[in-house]
């Protein structure tokens, strides 16, 4: 399983990456971490001719607080994450899932940029950012603009990233003392990708309550009516369950899903544990 | 293209071919490094784990383009390193290898496991080297030989 | 004649029995285990074979662009080469031809159709990339069940229907079983197919060796001897011309335990091109392309009384062997070995086995830990819970009842093997002991909270190991593995070397033959030098598997070294002025009361100052002796396994608590080396119950082609085993050693899917298949509810 050949070049800032992206109209392909698209590589499933490694520049590995929000480099690592390396705007949660994300080498080297990018459905940092209301900055032949995170994932491997385009950071709302998370994954053995995953955020003090719920092969859904429920709840109780789960399946229901009644159980625990977790 | 890395301390330029992978450049007689093991080419599977610029990363997943100016260490790298000789001492103490293939993997996740976190519990233990893994031993052999090699190096630390 | 300190002759016992420390470790440590991708060896050339991307089809054409057509190589360009025809010697078996690339046709997803040949393996792959193949479609059979009934479309021509063999072993009683039984139990269960995974995938590379004018052919397998013997019938090259060597191997677990399509392939390249050649497997090949396992279809009655006595087992299995039959052990050795074995370690009054194996469009089957074991055992032990749940009696003492005693060892089961020794009803009370089904029916109280059930399973079985000539004859095998070989050599300085035909990758051989030669040479075992794996360098044997190694090896070690040790002591008791009888070999050194004299002046006098000898005496001190245990069946280890799990209702997650294994293996050479075996092979039990499988869809396709979906238990999944030991030496092996390498891998899918079912029978759920995936159980979750509504 080796890659096919390839061109490797390193850009040295952002705009020498979209310059190199531009030349090729379609063959050329961001590289950060490295640690989804090289195995790809190596399978030869991922047609292309060019790698264009922004994994070092600069910009892409800063981040910033200012206040309100932290702004993010998107080639920060998971690891850097998981060993407070880079502060946590979510009262630890961004800390907890990253360190259990595949395994300590991968985490060493992947990005949240390249996670973003790529929007493996059971992605665990994806529910996450959709759930805080992240800003996507994204750079490309026009200039910079901004994806708000609702607008960012389109369904499976597929974002609103055109192709010469280059995520630059993530900007992430800072929860207050009273803000709360939940995050719940299932998964058959450690490090793999999850089943479903889902994210919750309660913060009474900015008025941001999510659910968001991720599953395999399914664009991640945001739960209206369980983060309405999560609203207006500030303990978890037996009632609350019940209503979430009503509120839950109504929230199915407007999506369109219904899919393997396994999986609904599935997706429907997720949820409720993740809620829990978040209504301690 | 041309890279240049520091390979177990000696500086090294060499020509290779930009879809080369950090492996098999290794792996290469030019190098030598056959300790890095190939188990999947995929990630997963822990053999061909290395150190970069102080962080263990997988060599398999890894464009050697993409590393140049990196220092790299491998199992060879590591003899007479203190921890990485406890952990071999314990390893063969407790029956922590049979086949051999994923031990070089596992002696270098160890090690950083143990300089990051000393203290780790069994579980926690577990959680962390799960990116490795072994076919032959079930494992209780390796957590046994980390938890003491660990506990030694606690100790010769204070 | 030196003086010799007491310390040194003082030295404690160092032979069999003692928990020593390996040999083996010191080179894989420093990273110098050296495999076969390790091999440096110049001019090597890497290959990468274009497979097939269908499951069934004849070839109609190979468009390979011309620039490259001196690289790539179908079978018309590797000369006079035979397929294989692996078959059982039985009218009714019905053969097949497995041509190591493809001729004109391809019968599943991953066949060799042609190697590429490049300086670099990246390169042949690039080549791969460059042929098109056009296949012409024919219908696609996966399902065995219906090939079993003669529904499907051939596979091979000439057969009327895709049945390679029906095994129906029957014994005892049968009309009287069934006309005294008060309770019938009935279920159909299923064992799905599965990958082997070694972390070292296969290998092969060969040259012409033109000093010595021999192909050698360095291959990652367990058994070299005898790929030397079938490859040279295959290839046209005699034996005396072929070196087979296996380096060191990375684990084996059977899949390198066959003669393999890339085998002859390789070789027969090298015997056209001036180059070495090499192919390494690499995972996705592994996955797709490598024999697989199990995928065992069952439809299981059990006849029994009220007070929970076991009367007889009808058991049917249809086993999917996939497409073609593996050199040696055909595509019917799984499901006969399930029929074979099923009985287990009960009594009852009679058994009848019906064993179907089929031909599919999947890839062929071969060995894989446990053999068809693995599968008996789930579907009798699954048995055994729904008897005990049927007539009220706890799991442990359904088992304990039925059971074969001590007292009527050597037993001749119902199945036909001779049971040697063993106290099979101890290892269940020792197995409860150390479980405490107490605390476990305690928890049980609050089953229900937070979604979470406990449970308690068990499995009983037992392990037929080192099984000679008789057994193999019996089985129709075309090869009969009935011994093995040693030489033991003393080097003019006085050191011993070993020279054997098994092939260890992982077993500790290097160091518990080693303890064997101790035991009988008074040798330092950490000094003896142990080759294995070439057949330039050990006598004809017949390599490592059916756990038969330590039994078989060890005893033709032992042979050899006591009769070794006879000539020591002569020559010793010359220099020492003692009679033979009255000396002692220890620490290397004949010893009579307080005198002694060191090895190395024995060999001195028996390699280079014979004149020193006494008369009569030959020079020389070495000798190659076979060893064949005394019961043709082998002998026969066991164990119960116990386990504690919990499920979650509300994810379909299994958790395993706590595991107790009670073993008996017999004489125990190395204690460490035991416990890792069972360790071992219970991690790859949990694989089996809980995580592995590799699915195909109805057009041939494999679903599960990298470790993403294909899922392998690591650390947090695998607990520690608490290991109970009994020891019942077998009486007729050397030392009463007993085989016993694959006993965690047979008993744990049973134990695990029997607690699942403990935890979840008070809300009337079953499951009766493997993995246990949360999808499974979920939907059995699913059913039970729709039932009860």
């Amino acid at each position: 399983m080796k890659p096919p050949p390839l061109v490797y070049e390193r850009a040295e800032s952002v705009s020498d990456a979209v310059a190199i992206l531009a030349e090729m109209e379609w063959g050329a392909r961001v590289i950060a971490g490295g640690q989804s698209l090289v195995p790809m590589l190596n399978l030869r499933l991922a047609p292309l001719i060019k790698l264009v490694d922004i994994s070092r520049i600069e910009d892409l590995r800063a981040f910033s607080d200012d206040g309100g929000r932290v702004v993010y480099g998107a080639c920060l690592r998971h690891g850097e994450f998981e060993d407070g390396a880079v502060p946590d705007c979510a009262n630890g949660m961004m800390q907890r899932v990253a360190s259990r994300i595949a395994y300590r080498a991968i985490r060493n080297r992947g990005t949240i940029g390249g996670s973003v990018a790529l929007a493996d459905p059971s992605a665990d940092w994806i529910t996450v950012l959709i759930a805080l209301g992240a800003i996507f900055t994204v750079a490309g032949p026009t200039g910079r603009r901004e994806i708000h995170a609702d607008e960012m994932f389109l369904g499976p491997y597929t974002t609103a990233l055109g192709e010469h385009d280059i995520l630059c950071s993530i900007s992430l709302p800072k929860l207050s003392a009273e803000g709360r998370t939940g995050f719940y994954k299932v998964i058959r053995k450690a490090g793999e990708y999850p089943m479903t995953t889902a994210s919750v955020v309660r913060d009474p003090a900015t008025g941001l309550n999510a659910v968001v719920l991720g599953a395999v092969n399914r664009p991640q859904l945001r739960l209206r009516r369980s983060s309405a429920i999560l609203a207006a709840s500030t303990r978890w109780s037996d009632d609350v369950g019940a209503a979430l789960i009503d509120a839950y399946g109504e929230d199915l229901a407007a999506a369109g899903r219904d899919g393997d009644p396994y999986e609904r159980k599935l997706c429907e625990t997720t949820v409720l544990r993740a809620v829990q977790q978040a209504l301690r | 293209m041309l890279i240049t890395l520091t390979i177990n301390g000696k500086t090294t330029t060499a020509e290779i071919e930009d879809r080369t992978l950090l492996a098999d450049f290794l792996r290469a007689p030019a190098q030598g490094c056959t300790s890095v093991h190939l188990g999947c080419e995929h990630g997963v599977c822990g053999a061909c784990t290395v150190i970069m610029d102080g962080q263990i990363r997988r060599s398999c997943i890894a464009l050697a383009a993409a590393c140049d100016g990196a220092s790299i260490v491998t199992l060879e790298g590591l003899a007479g390193d203190e921890l990485t000789e406890r952990l071999k001492a314990s390893f063969v103490k407790n029956h922590g290898l049979q086949c051999g293939f994923c031990t070089p993997g596992m002696i270098i996740s160890a090690r950083e496991m143990i300089t990051r976190n000393p203290a780790m519990e069994e579980s926690e233990l577990r959680q962390d080297m799960s990116g490795n893994l072994c076919r032959c031993t079930g494992f209780s052999g390796i957590v046994n030989a980390i938890k003491e090699a660990a506990e030694a190096h606690r100790r010769a630390s204070q | 004649m030196e003086n010799t300190t007491e310390m040194e002759l003082s030295l404690g016992p160092r032979g069999i029995g003692v928990a020593m420390t390996r040999n083996e470790d010191a080179r894989f440590l420093a990273g110098k285990g050296e495999y076969l991708a390790d091999l440096n060896i110049p001019g090597t050339q890497e290959v990468a074979f274009l497979r097939s991307p269908v499951a069934h089809g004849i070839i109609r054409d190979i468009d390979i662009p011309p620039e490259y057509r001196s690289q790539v190589f179908l079978l018309s360009d590797l000369g006079d080469i035979n397929p294989v025809r692996a078959v059982l010697n039985h009218p009714d078996f019905r053969a097949s031809d497995f041509p190591a690339l493809a001729d004109g046709r391809v019968r599943y997803v991953g066949e060799c159709i042609a190697m590429c040949v490049a300086p670099t393996r990246a390169e042949a792959e690039d080549i791969v990339q460059q042929i098109s193949v056009d296949i012409e479609d024919l219908p696609i059979v996966t399902d065995a069940v219906a090939a079993a009934e003669g529904l499907t479309p051939v596979i091979h021509e000439g057969w009327p229907d895709n049945r390679v063999f029906v095994s129906k072993p029957s014994s005892g009683d049968m009309a009287r079983a069934m006309a005294e039984a008060e309770i019938v139990i009935e279920r159909e269960l299923n064992m799905n197919r599965q990958c082997v995974v070694s972390l070292e995938g296969r290998g092969v590379l060969a040259y012409q060796d033109r000093r010595l004018d021999e192909l050698v052919i360095y291959s990652s397998t367990q058994q070299p001897h005898m790929i030397r013997m079938v490859l040279a019938g295959l290839i046209n090259v005699p034996e005396h011309r072929m070196r087979v060597v296996a380096p060191d191997v990375g684990g084996g677990f059977g899949v390198k335990n066959n003669l393999q399509s890339e085998e002859i392939a390789i070789a027969a390249l090298a015997k056209v091109v001036p180059f070495p050649v090499r192919w390494v497997e690499d995972r996705r090949e592994h996955l797709v392309a490598s024999a697989q396992a199990r995928e065992h279809y069952y439809k299981m009655k059990l006849f029994a009384r009220r007070d929970g006595t076991l009367l007889g087992i009808d058991a049917r299995v249809v086993v999917n062997a996939g497409a073609y039959s593996i050199w040696p052990w055909t595509s019917a050795m799984e499901c006969n070995m399930v029929v074979g074995i099923m009985p287990g370690p009960y009594k009852m009054l009679a058994y009848r086995g019906h064993g179907t194996t089929v031909v599919t469009n999947k890839p062929p089957h071969g060995p894989y830990r446990g053999v068809g074991r693995p599968g008996a055992c789930f579907a009798l032990e699954r048995m055994m819970d729904e008897l005990a749940r049927e007539v009220g009696i706890s799991q442990d003492e359904i088992r304990r009842m039925n059971m074969v005693t001590p007292d009527e060892m050597p037993y001749l089961t119902i199945a036909g093997k001779l049971y040697d020794s063993g106290d099979f009803p101890l290892s269940v009370s020792k197995a409860r002991d150390l479980i405490d089904p107490e605390k476990i029916r305690h928890l049980k109280r609050s089953n229900g909270q937070h979604g979470v059930y406990h449970g308690i399973g068990w499995a009983s079985y037992t392990e037929q190991t080192a099984h000679g000539t008789n057994e193999w004859l019996s089985r129709n095998l075309s090869e009969v593995f009935g011994y093995e070989a040693a030489t033991a050599r003393f080097t003019p300085d006085g050191k011993l070397i070993l020279e054997v035909a098994i092939q260890n990758h992982g077993q500790g051989l290097e160091t518990t033959l080693a303890q064997v030669a101790a035991t009988e040479l008074g040798v330092d075992p950490r000094d003896v030098v142990v080759r294995h794996g070439d057949t330039a360098v050990s006598p004809y044997g017949l390599g490592t598997f059916a756990s038969r190694s330590m039994v078989m090896a060890g005893g033709a070690v032992g042979r050899a070294c006591e009769e070794l040790g006879k000539k020591v002591k002569r020559i010793g008791a010359h220099f020492l002025q003692a009679h033979p009888e009255q000396v002692e070999l220890r620490n290397n050194h004949v010893c009579v009361g307080s005198r002694s004299v060191p090895f190395s002046e024995v060999t001195r006098a028996a390699f280079r100052h014979a004149q020193d000898l006494p008369p009569g005496e030959e020079p020389g001190l070495q000798i190659s002796l076979t060893y064949q245990p005394e019961s043709g069946t082998g002998a026969f280890s066991y164990a119960t396994h116990a386990v504690h799990v919990s499920v979650d209702i509300h994810t379909g997650l299994v958790t395993l608590h706590d595991y107790v294994v009670v073993h008996d293996c017999g004489t125990i050479v190395n204690p460490m080396i035991v416990e890792g075996q069972i360790q071992g092979g219970l991690a790859q039990g949990i694989g089996n119950a809980l995580y592995e499988e590799s699915p195909y869809d109805t057009e041939g396709q494999p679903l599960a082609s990298t470790f993403l979906d294909y899922l392998l238990p690591g650390f947090p999944e695998v607990p520690t085993a608490r290991i109970g030991h009994i020891e019942s030496p077998s009486p007729f092996t050397r030392y009463g050693v007993k085989g016993m390498g694959e006993g965690g891998a047979i008993g744990a899918p049973a134990a695990i899917v029997n607690g699942i079912n403990d935890a979840l029978a008070e809300l009337g759920v079953e499951i009766n298949e493997t993995p246990v995936s949360p999808k499974r159980l979920l939907k059995a979750l699913q059913r039970s509810v729709e039932k009860t509504a």
